[in-house]
């Protein structure tokens, strides 16, 4: 066994890990070897040592601190009558990229408005392929669509709000509405 | 100071293998089905069965007791509030550690924008560590727990799971989401840099003994 090996190993050593077989051979290498000797011997330390930390007692009126709160707190309901408002993450995001297709169908129908993208605005054989993919579902589509066109707009407003917002705020943004979004 | 530690470190372990195991996680389910209805009163022994728990475990992450005792309320009123979703996939208190982690995780998002209270307490830390100075330099076993509650937050649940709480790999794998080889990296990082802390005192004090 090289010390390298030894190294990695020896961690799962500790933790009791190892098969009875790699603890031998393990033991046989640092019974030889004073890093690794070393190494163990820092590590049992560090692992005794915090198993000395000390078990601190919680507060006496705990218990009757959390009683007295939840008995002022309603649990949550988790009625069946609203389970069926609470899709799974992958069904919203069908719904958005449907909402997302049928509000691009009408903007790239108009000439003037599809001039303005960057996308689906010359005559190569992907923007055709693309428009008469949106023809084909916008056809199928109702007065819906205007109702999209405002949500996506309004989904459109709030990318833009944290592209501009910056990282921090972005992954907080995401953690605030993943707790809160109504998904199984 | 508020804090006071208790002699018997047994009450941390949980009972997770074998007939004890088994038994406990009986009452618990009995107590959670109770709960569920809303019985406060077995809602009442769950709390008492898992504060200490839940409240060191809160208490090393955050190393502050009034911090501690307020977040470890929020977890059990989130789990209180909570368990009519909880549908049993995992055992109860694996779903209330996770509540515990994430209640602990967001109170120190929360320390961090609150910069003022942040300040007080580095103060509060540097006093506290004036004052381990004085007492004794050479305490290695203060060192490791001092350095602990400096470690990233995702080093130190390991830790504190691993060593306080003598969790497997796969428990805390379930806790913490993550699958087991991310545990056994952080686990094995976290160990290394107290590792290192030690190899540097034991440097120190050599380079010490060589200037005299």
């Amino acid at each position: 066994m090289h010390c390298r090996e030894a190294a990695q190993k020896l961690q799962l050593y500790l933790d009791n890990r190892l098969t009875i077989e790699q603890a031998r051979i393990l033991e046989a290498h640092v019974a030889n070897c004073a890093t690794c000797l070393e190494e163990l011997v820092l590590l049992e330390e560090v692992t005794q040592n915090l198993h000395t930390i000390k078990v601190i007692a919680e507060p006496d009126d705990l218990n009757e601190q959390i009683m007295r709160r939840v008995a002022m707190t309603a649990q949550r309901t988790n009625s069946p009558r609203f389970s069926l408002l609470r899709p799974s993450l992958a069904e919203l995001l069908v719904v958005v990229l449907l909402a997302t297709i049928a509000t691009l169908g009408p903007i790239l129908q108009q000439p003037s408005l599809r001039a303005l993208l960057p996308f689906a605005n010359g005559h190569d054989s992907l923007s055709l392929a693309v428009m008469s993919l949106l023809h084909m579902l916008t056809t199928a589509g109702s007065n819906t669509l205007i109702l999209a066109l405002w949500v996506i707009g309004t989904v459109l407003g709030i990318c833009i709000t944290l592209v501009v917002a910056g990282n921090e705020m972005r992954s907080l943004w995401f953690k605030a509405v993943m707790e809160r979004l109504p998904v199984r | 100071m508020r804090e006071r530690s208790v002699q018997s470190t047994q009450s941390m372990r949980m009972p997770l293998t074998g007939a004890v195991s088994s038994t406990a996680e009986q009452d618990d389910l009995q107590l959670v089905t109770a709960s569920k209805g809303g019985d406060q009163d077995a809602f009442a022994q769950l709390v008492q069965r898992y504060q200490r728990r839940v409240f060191n475990l809160v208490y090393r992450m955050l190393q502050q007791y009034e911090e501690a005792n307020e977040t470890t309320q929020e977890t059990f009123l989130a789990a209180w509030q909570g368990l009519p979703a909880f549908r049993g996939d995992a055992r109860f208190a694996t779903w209330l550690y996770r509540i515990a982690y994430n209640c602990s995780l967001k109170q120190l998002e929360q320390r961090k924008r609150d910069k003022a209270l942040q300040v007080a307490l580095e103060a509060e830390q540097d006093n506290t560590k004036l004052t381990d100075t004085e007492m004794d330099v050479r305490d290695r076993q203060a060192l490791v727990r001092e350095h602990l509650s400096h470690l990233p937050a995702k080093y130190r649940i390991v830790l504190i799971l691993r060593h306080l709480q003598d969790m497997t790999y796969e428990e805390m794998a379930e806790i913490l989401t993550m699958p087991i080889g991310t545990i056994k990296t952080h686990l094995f990082r976290a160990r290394n840099l107290l590792k290192e802390r030690l190899q540097a005192l034991d440097r120190e004090s050599n380079m010490g003994t060589r200037g005299q």
